[in-house]
């Protein structure tokens, strides 16, 4: 293999320039930025460099290092090159970069810029950590740093106490997930006798009963993990809060990749669960559901950025289910398409926060086209990518999971994939017309203006990505590593293939079409929301998530709580009460015992003393 | 003479020597002790250095007869179990002693009990005498009551002291009782620990005596290591302790009795260990479940750490309890990592109370933007505490689960419970509520760690436990070749392998020891 310094180099730069921010640079905001762009540029520079010298398929795919060793447990630090984690280190350096662009332009005026840097170098360099991990412990390990520097971005501000809380409940649930998902680990590991993911591999591709009949919980158990990174329900509940954070770690962080790092992870230990239809199933049906409670939700959320975060959840959950579905190739695209035009949407609306002054509502904007043009076009670009308009990258990626529904024949999935496509034509269409139509809603709206350069710029090369990524190849290189049906594809040949089979791509254009005309019917010109009028207490449980937050808090966190405040009663009042007691009380009784016996009556003491040397005569002479 | 003798040696001479040193000469005093626990924790370094993993018998010996007809004598080596141990104790007293800027008052004896403790411990931890074993813990010991009683802080002063002299001195007496016996019942006339346990690998002590003796142990040093029930000591303790004292009893300190088990009670009683391997996997979960739910429950950030640190010795425990390669490995890196960790926090909240005069969690707040260093060093070190990659905790948490799993599947999971989810939650309500959340208005005049002179000690403790998280090899290829030792002592399981994989042996395994005194009569 050519070049192979270079892998390390890509996942190693970003921490040093974390550490340089962290150890030299805290003060100087300039220098800290410029650091930590070029470190990802660099990265993704050199994986341009690597590619060319190896194409998609490197000869040698593993480099490792030993980690640690302790007789049969064997841990090694490994990078594993192919077409998936080669794809994935494009996305996270590429995507990555123009969001680290991007942010220069949004956190110019942040005291906290050098912190902000340090902590999205951390998250680079724990994202392609995962990206590249060989085995299930490295990928373990970067799984948690991804969690921590999520949760350090989550709460960058963290003297508010909303962000702060939401900065806890984010690492806490992804906690629950990391549970299940090292339970899972530690099962395969104790079954099957090693983590590397190569080596699994061949075991159960030799013996595809090696699992034997803990196939389904260790798949189950691992799922758990991308429960809580990709937000499926029920640990879905973090996800809308962790908007709290800047809105470029919105784009990065939670929407592009580190939520996708459940999908990928399931697509890189897929062939755990292709011999157990079990997991698979659950597995597309939370994925199923979880599209369509979030699709719901968003309808009747208010806030610019939690519309896009739940619209995330809701796109994450198609993913989820395609990996249910056996689709890893098709899970992959939508994820590679969705980051495009996620990212693109979370930074288009943080262009438009911009413009309106911090204001997140959006019943208090309007009529923004006029304002910001170039913000209007790439937000427009973006909202038809994730609808799934022809010829948009949305398109492609969405078209190939309604397939892949109709492919395995399960009707139930097909049909909530296809009203759930309905409901974020309809979602999105509500946030677009209401923002950038209408009458401006505010002072802050008639007076917004468009943003700087360094902003604008990796809007439009996020947009053009959300143009053409449904046909630049992206399942040609996915589908060479899952054994694809058919050859590669020419460019001209993957424009046309939806229209293959023409009856999922008519039901995805006619959902499309149902959701857009009713979004325009209710929000062309509104000024304020006409459904809850008409929806009535569906409605009102949209707007509040259904109370999955209320019955949580009341469940499960009010259990704990009760659990701890009776175990410390418990500690307190019991065994510390009875050790210390039982000590010093015994100590006490024993003294005042022996007190009795000395009284300094004489008389008593010659008593006793005669009493003795009876009792001494009696042993010695009659015994 | 040995290096091990310097290092146990440099702070007791110092010591000696501030006895003769005026008491309003503060700035040499201070100097006499950082610099003789430096010399420790440099000597300790090179020694680490110098260790050959995997060599044959002990490294660095040095043995002077002290009573021939008892078979004392001074013996000092190290393997691979205690070498980290010596480092981490060496670096953590240097720590100590720079924090103890915080002591204003009788400030000559507060360093000479200090470097006595220090000194003491390292001895015991270096010592390959059972005598000299015992008698330097005591040393080291003693001045930790002292030290609480004098300079302690808050109103639970003199019940803390109370209770951990208390509960100290029982559970040394304990284990002392069980150090005599086995003494006596070997027969071999020897303190000299290496001999004893090759004379045990000829003449293995009876069943009856095995199961006499080990509980005694067990429950001996699990007292001073606060195993559940015996914990309460601890969290109390540690709250109104001095934070040089916290940091020197916490991370060092209470290492002793996990040592002791390893080195003493594993390889000279296997049979015994086996069966009451069962006993001591559930009452981890004591340390590890329930003292967590202890730890979500407290106010005082410094109770919520001794809680903390409670619950992770239970994970030690459950690594020696699995009783196989991985999983005793694992509990020696926790062992050496918990000591940084434990140092880190209680100096962290030691610099807090000094400034704030309060460790009340509902009255700080918003502490990151006037400590950026602290805070961030506490977050940091709350991260390590909650088993966050790229600490050492981490390294031997994982370890000690990839050991336990194999032995005691429940138990594990219960105990993956304690340190992914309890950690964390306990761990980020902390941060949420002395970090995170707007500034309270009195905190304003607040200043960070200034100078490097203040900062050293918490970056030292920090990169202590980065450097061992991010290459473990640097502990496990020393310390797997003396675990592999020991564990090829410890017979096929028979109480383990016949009771499977469930808690209805225990039973079994508790009457069998309670007939174990009849049967050695």
């Amino acid at each position: 293999m050519k070049n192979e310094i270079l892998p390390w180099l890509i996942l190693f730069l970003p921490l040093f320039s974390a550490a340089a921010i962290t150890l030299f640079t805290l003060r100087r905001k300039t220098v800290s930025s410029l650091i930590s762009i070029s470190a990802v540029v660099t990265g993704f520079v050199l994986t341009c460099l690597f590619l060319s010298a190896n194409t998609f398929h490197p000869t040698v795919t593993e480099t490792t290092v030993n980690w640690l060793t302790i007789g049969n447990l064997s841990i090694d630090f490994g990078l594993k090159l192919d077409a998936l984690s080669l794809m994935m280190m494009l996305i996270v350096t590429g995507v990555g970069g123009a969001i680290h662009i991007y942010s220069y332009g949004y956190m110019h005026d942040d005291r906290s810029m050098a912190r902000f840097f340090a902590c999205m170098s951390l998250f680079t360099f724990s994202m392609l950590g995962i990206v590249l991990a060989n085995n299930f412990v490295m990928m373990f390990i970067f799984w948690e740093l991804v969690g921590v520097s999520s949760y350090l971005l989550i709460g960058f501000w963290f003297e508010k106490p909303s962000a702060g809380d939401a900065a806890k409940k984010a690492f806490i649930t992804n906690r629950l997930g990391d549970f299940g998902f090292l339970l899972g680990i530690l099962m395969v590991w104790s079954l099957l006798g090693s983590l590397n993911f190569g080596a699994l591999n061949s075991i159960v591709t030799a013996n595809s009963a090696a699992l034997g009949c803990g196939a389904t919980l260790a798949g189950l158990l691992i799922f758990c993990g991308a429960m809580g990174k990709s937000a499926q329900f029920p640990l879905h509940v973090w996800l809308p809060d962790a908007m709290e954070g800047p809105t470029p770690v919105s784009a990065l962080i939670h929407a592009a990749t580190m939520v996708a790092a459940g999908v990928y992870m399931l697509c890189r230990t897929f062939f755990l669960f292709e011999h157990s239809p079990e997991a698979l199933h659950v597995i597309a049906y939370i994925g199923g559901f979880t599209a369509l409670l979030a699709a719901l939700m968003a309808i009747q959320q208010n806030d610019i950025k939690r519309i896009i975060a739940y619209s995330t959840l809701s796109q994450l959950g198609y993913m989820v289910m395609a990996v249910g579905l056996s689709g890893p190739t098709t899970a992959m695209f939508h994820l590679t398409t969705h980051a495009f035009f996620k990212a693109l949407l979370f930074l288009s609306a943080g262009s438009v926060i911009i413009g309106m002054h911090h204001e997140q509502n959006i019943w208090q904007m309007g009529n923004l086209r006029k304002k910001m043009p170039l913000t209007f076009l790439t937000f427009f670009i973006g909202a038809l990518a994730l609808c799934g308009v022809p010829p948009f990258s949305g398109f492609y990626s969405k078209d190939a999971i309604l397939a892949l529904a109709l492919e395995e024949k399960n009707y139930l999935l097909f049909g909530v994939a296809l009203f759930v496509a309905a409901l974020t034509t309809f979602y999105t269409f509500r946030l677009f017309f209401v923002v950038f139509f209408g009458q401006e809603k505010s002072k802050e709206a008639s007076h917004a203006h468009e943003s700087p350069l360094v902003i604008t710029l990796p809007l439009v090369a996020l947009a053009v990505l959300s143009v053409v990524g449904g046909f630049i190849g992206v399942t040609n290189f996915y589908g060479s590593q899952f054994g694809a049906k058919h050859a590669s594809l020419t460019v001209m040949e993957q424009f046309t293939h939806p229209f293959h089979d023409v009856f999922p791509m008519a039901c995805g254009i006619g959902a499309v079409v149902v959701g857009l005309f009713l979004a325009f019917k209710f929000y062309k010109n509104a000024a304020t929301d006409p459904l809850p009028a008409k929806l009535g207490a569906l409605a009102r449980w949209m707007a509040n998530r259904f109370y999955f937050d209320e019955l949580y808090e009341a469940t499960v966190i009010r259990f704990h709580d009760l659990l701890a405040q009776s175990s410390d009663w418990f500690d307190r009042w019991i065994i510390e009460g009875a050790c210390i007691g039982l000590i010093r009380g015994g100590t006490d009784l024993s003294g005042r015992a022996l007190r009795l016996v000395q009284t300094g009556n004489l008389q008593t003491y010659a008593f006793l003393f005669v009493f003795g040397v009876a009792l001494l005569l009696y042993f010695v002479l009659v015994k | 003479m040995s290096i091990l003798t310097y290092i146990a040696g440099w702070p007791l001479l110092a010591a000696l020597a501030l006895i003769v040193v005026p008491r309003n000469y503060r700035v040499i005093i201070r100097a006499i002790a950082v610099l003789a626990t430096l010399i420790s924790a440099v000597l300790a370094i090179k020694l680490f250095c110098q260790f050959v993993p995997g060599a044959a018998g002990y490294q660095f010996e040095q043995q002077i007869p002290w009573v021939q007809s008892l078979g004392i004598s001074y013996h000092v080596g190290v393997d691979g179990i205690n070498v980290g141990l010596i480092l981490m104790g060496a670096i953590v007293a240097f720590a100590a002693a720079l924090c103890s800027f915080e002591i204003q008052t009788r400030e000559k004896e507060f360093y000479i009990l200090l470097l006595v403790m220090t000194g003491g411990i390292l001895g015991a931890f270096a010592s390959l005498d059972l005598f000299f074993f015992y008698f330097l813990h005591e040393l080291a010991l003693v001045p930790t009551f002292i030290m609480i009683g004098v300079w302690g802080r808050g109103e639970k002063k003199n019940y803390a002291t109370f209770q951990i002299t208390l509960y100290l001195s029982v559970g040394a007496l304990i284990a002392l009782i069980g150090l005599i016996a086995l003494h006596l019942q070997s027969g071999a006339n020897t303190f000299d620990i290496p001999k004893l346990i090759e004379h045990v690998k000829t003449h293995p002590f009876s069943q009856g005596a095995q199961h006499l003796i080990f509980p005694l142990l067990l429950f001996g040093f699990g007292i001073l290591v606060s195993l559940w029930p015996f914990h309460t000591w601890a969290p109390l303790g540690y709250g109104v302790a001095p934070s040089p004292t916290a940091m020197l009893h916490a991370g060092v300190l209470k290492k002793f009795g996990l040592y002791g088990l390893i080195r003493i009670a594993l390889p000279m009683l296997p049979e015994a260990a086996q069966c009451w391997a069962q006993v001591l996997a559930w009452l981890c979960i004591g340390n590890i479940l329930y003292v967590g739910w202890v730890a979500m429950r407290q106010k005082d950030l410094n109770l919520l750490i001794g809680n903390s640190s409670v619950a992770h010795m239970g994970f030690i425990f459950l690594g020696i309890a699995s009783l196989n390669l991985i999983g005793i490995s694992g509990a020696v890196i926790i062992m050496i990592a918990h000591g940084f960790l434990a140092a880190l926090t209680f100096a962290l909240s030691g610099y807090i109370y000094q400034q704030t005069g309060t460790l009340q969690m509902c009255e700080l707040g918003g502490l990151c933007r006037k400590l950026p260093f602290i805070g961030t060093a506490l977050l940091m070190a709350a991260m390590a505490g909650c088993g966050l990659p790229g600490f050492a905790n981490f390294v031997g948490e994982a370890t000690v689960f990839f050991g336990a799993w194999t032995v005691f599947p429940a138990v594990t999971v219960i105990a993956l419970w304690g340190a992914l989810v309890i950690g964390g939650v306990y761990m980020t309500r902390a941060i949420r509520n002395v970090l995170h959340g707007p500034l309270v208005e009195k905190w304003n005049s607040l200043t960070d760690a200034g100078h490097l002179w203040r900062k050293l000690p918490y970056a030292l403790l920090l990169a202590s436990l980065l450097v061992f998280g991010f290459w473990p090899r640097l502990l496990t290829e020393k310390i797997n070749p003396d675990v592999e030792k020991i564990v090829a002592q410890i017979p096929p399981a028979f109480c383990v392998s016949s009771s499977g994989r469930e808690s209805a042996q225990n039973p079994f395994a508790a009457s069998q020891s309670r007939l174990a005194p009849a049967a050695t009569k």
